[in-house]
Parts: C-alpha cells; structure tokens; sequence
C-alpha cells in the first residue's frame, strides 16, 4: 500500500515520451492526459505535505501550470515528465508550509525547475516496482528516527538544524539519523541497480 | 571540491537538506555540465521520488480537473452547464409552443361561445318580438300556402309592431342568395321589408318592424334574392300572402 500509487503509474509512464511532445506544442488535452496519469499521486504527495484538501487542490492546480508553462525544457523523445512534476508537487507543498508558518525558503526546492533534464529517462528506475519494493523495505528498516527525519525533510522540508530543533535533539545526533538513513536507502536502491 | 568529495552529499541535495559549501559545489558542478554529479543527482532524485510515493493515497474533487483545464483555455466536452441551459430553453420552447396553442384554443372556443351567445340573445330579442306580436289583440292572421306542398305558413300583421312570418317548407337558398320580403301596395308597387334565410329544416321567421301602412298593404311576398337584396324583385315569388286587413 504504501507505494501503490507509483505502481499505478507503471503502465502511465510508458506513453510520457508523445505525452511530453504533446505539451510542447500546447495541445490543451495534454495536460488532461498529464493529469489523468499523475494528478492522483501529485495530490497524494501535496495533501501528505500540507493535510488541507482545499490548499492540496490550488497547490495541485499550481503544479500542472508550472509543468505547462515549462515543457519546453524537457526532450521530447525521452519524456520522462512524472518524476519532475511530482518534485515540483512537492516544492509547492513544501514552500506553502514555509510561507505559512514563516520559515525561510529552501533553495535546493528550486533546484528542479534548473535542471529538468535530470528527470530524464528517471521513469525507467523510479516505476520499476521491484525497485520499489526494495526501497520500501529499506524504509521499513529504518529506525524510528532515522523514518522520522527522512520523512520531516521531504514531507515537510526541514532542515537538518530545524529537524534538531522540532525533535529536541542535538543537531550532530539528527546529522547522524540522516545520514544513515540515506545510506541505507541508497545501499538498497544500489543493490537494485545491479539487479535490474 | 571533486565528485569523490560530494559524494555523500547528493542525496542531502536531493531532499534539500545540503549545507554550504556543499550544496553550491554541487550545483556548480550542475551548472557546467558535470557527467558524474549529473548521474549521482539523477539517481538521488529517484530515491527522492520514491520516498513520495509513500505518501496515502488520496483522490482529489472531480472538478480540479476541469479547474486545470480551464486554467489554460482547454473547456471539457462533457454535459455541463452549456448542454443543461441548452436542454432548459429547448423545454420551455416546447412549454411556450404548448401554452401557446393552448391559449389559441381557448381563445378560439371563447370566441366561439361568445358568437353563440350572441346569436342566442339576437333570437332571444327575436321571439320576444315574436310572441309581442303574437300575444297583441289588433293583430291579425293570414295563411298561405295551404293544400301547397310548399312552402306555406302564417303572416301575423300588427299595425303598431309590424309583421311577423312564420314560414315552412322553405328550400335552402343558394350560396350569395336569401329570401327577401315585399309589401305589395294596392298600387301594385312592391316595398322591401328585409332579408332572411331558412333553417337547414325549412323553416323561417321573420320580423319586419315598426308601423304597418295597413290601408294600402295589400299582401306580402316572398321572393329569392341576393343577398344583399335589390329594389325591385327580381324573381317570380315564392309565398304571396293576401292579407286579411287588406280585404276588409
């Protein structure tokens, strides 16, 4: 259950390619179709971050406008469009939690919108549902602490000093918890790469 | 700072938990291209991705879609508020058409009821003329038409009221024609007295009012006209009736 909606997209992601060429040529029904194959999981992801229906459907609405306004940053014929449009649902969210409760913003949030073409060919790995599986039992694995400051920075975009300070813990034990944590997750999706 | 020295700082990057110097090495090292930092993003943003998908699943409002849509100029081909307004004018043309000839009927029927009253009050009027007539002591009656197959009856003469017909076996007249009535003067002269039309049973009666020159009437006649009559007749009459005063 707990990564089904990217399994969903398994069989979504395989058509992004004449999807993405689509928004390129601003073919309005597109971004319906884009809709239709991410809006669920994009609304996922955003309502996880900011737990208000109402915000998650403008933030939603924000997120497909911005993936519209800068399709032309992607390569058509590799498409690969999911992946960059759940990280811009996810900066959104995140920046409406840090205007809201008066924290700065994060600068790598912006990243995405920088480098587009990072998410290119991307589906090929994040869809494949062996390796999410794989990462899903990594994160299983993980202590509580280690789940928890994973899931305070990317769902709700703290950083490490601010995890220190919501957790009452010294900020060098925090660094460690991440650390390890990413470690782990990244040992997991290595074993993967070479089993793929 | 290499690629070797970044290396445990790419997934930090990804979840935007990168300190400086760090986090400006990398998108340096971004910015211009590097293959190996380029690789090492690319895989620390699926891990990134896959981190989001462990989020509940959860569907938003049916209308956000349409909401996106509209955003940028893109209207849905689904039965909305066009297709209802559509379908709400086309019912009340077919309700104002309806109503309508409905309205037409009414109309017609009480014009209808309205001519048929006043048809009956115009016989109303008419018999109590009649029964005036019939009913005063100085008038007189003569018949006409008697051991005729037809058309026959009785002429009531007053000389205050007028006179009155009452006529059988009269034929119907022909379309544009009807039945005029004469006095015929001791002189010979005939003198109209109106126009009047059988009943589709043959039956008739007529009423030409006002004082009767009762010393030179000397019978009254019928004959078959247009309709809007002439002067003089033009036909051979159909009733002559002698009157009784007359002969007196």
């Amino acid at each position: 259950m707990l990564l089904l909606p990217i399994l969903l997209a398994i069989r979504a992601a395989e058509g992004d390619a004449d999807l993405v060429a689509r928004l390129q040529r601003r073919e309005p029904q597109a971004l319906g179709d884009l809709y239709d194959r991410y809006g669920r999981l994009a609304y996922s992801l955003i309502l996880r971050v900011v737990r208000d229906t109402g915000i998650a459907e403008d933030l939603v609405q924000e997120t497909f406008l911005r993936v519209w306004n800068r399709a032309q940053a992607f390569d058509a014929q590799k498409g690969a469009i999911g992946p960059w449009l759940l990280a811009v649902a996810r900066n959104r969210a995140i920046d409406y939690l840090r205007s809201a409760g008066g924290r700065e913003r994060n600068a790598v949030e912006f990243e995405e919108t920088d480098h587009p073409a990072l998410y290119i060919d991307m589906e090929q790995g994040i869809l494949a549902s062996d390796k999410a599986r794989r990462v899903k039992r990594a994160v299983e694995k993980l202590s509580a602490q280690q789940r928890q400051v994973i899931e305070l920075a990317y769902f709700e975009g703290l950083s490490q000093t601010e995890m220190a300070e919501r957790m009452g813990q010294p900020l060098g034990t925090v660094k460690t918890w991440v650390r390890t944590a990413l470690k782990n997750l990244r040992d997991e999706l290595g074993a993967a790469a070479v089993s793929a | 700072m290499t690629c070797a020295e970044l290396q445990d700082h790419y997934e930090l990057y990804a979840l935007g938990l990168a300190e400086e110097p760090e986090r400006g090495e990398i998108r340096a090292h971004l910015d211009r291209g590097c293959e190996v930092c380029m690789v090492e993003i690319k895989r620390a943003r699926e891990m990134a991705a896959l981190l989001g998908g462990s989020a509940a699943p959860a569907a938003p409002s049916p209308r956000l879609r349409r909401r996106i849509l509209a955003s940028v100029g893109a209207g849905e081909h689904s039965f909305g508020w066009a297709a209802f307004l559509a379908g709400a004018t086309a019912l009340a043309a077919c309700a104002a058409f309806y109503f309508a000839g409905r309205e037409r009927q009414y109309f017609d029927e009480a014009r209808v009821l309205r001519e048929q009253t006043r048809n009956q009050i115009i016989q109303i009027a008419r018999l109590n003329e009649a029964f005036a007539i019939l009913n005063s002591a100085d008038t007189t009656v003569t018949s006409f038409g008697e051991n005729q197959p037809k058309p026959k009856g009785r002429v009531f003469l007053n000389p205050s009221r007028g006179l009155l017909l009452i006529a059988s076996n009269l034929p119907q007249a022909p379309s544009g024609k009807a039945y005029e009535l004469w006095f015929l003067t001791k002189g010979g002269k005939a003198v109209r007295a109106g126009m009047f039309q059988s009943e589709s049973d043959g039956t008739a009666i007529d009423i030409a009012r006002g004082a009767m020159d009762m010393k030179n009437t000397a019978a009254v006649a019928v004959t078959m006209e247009v309709e809007a009559g002439v002067d003089a007749p033009t036909s051979t009459p159909m009733i002559v009736a002698p009157l009784a005063a007359a002969s007196q």
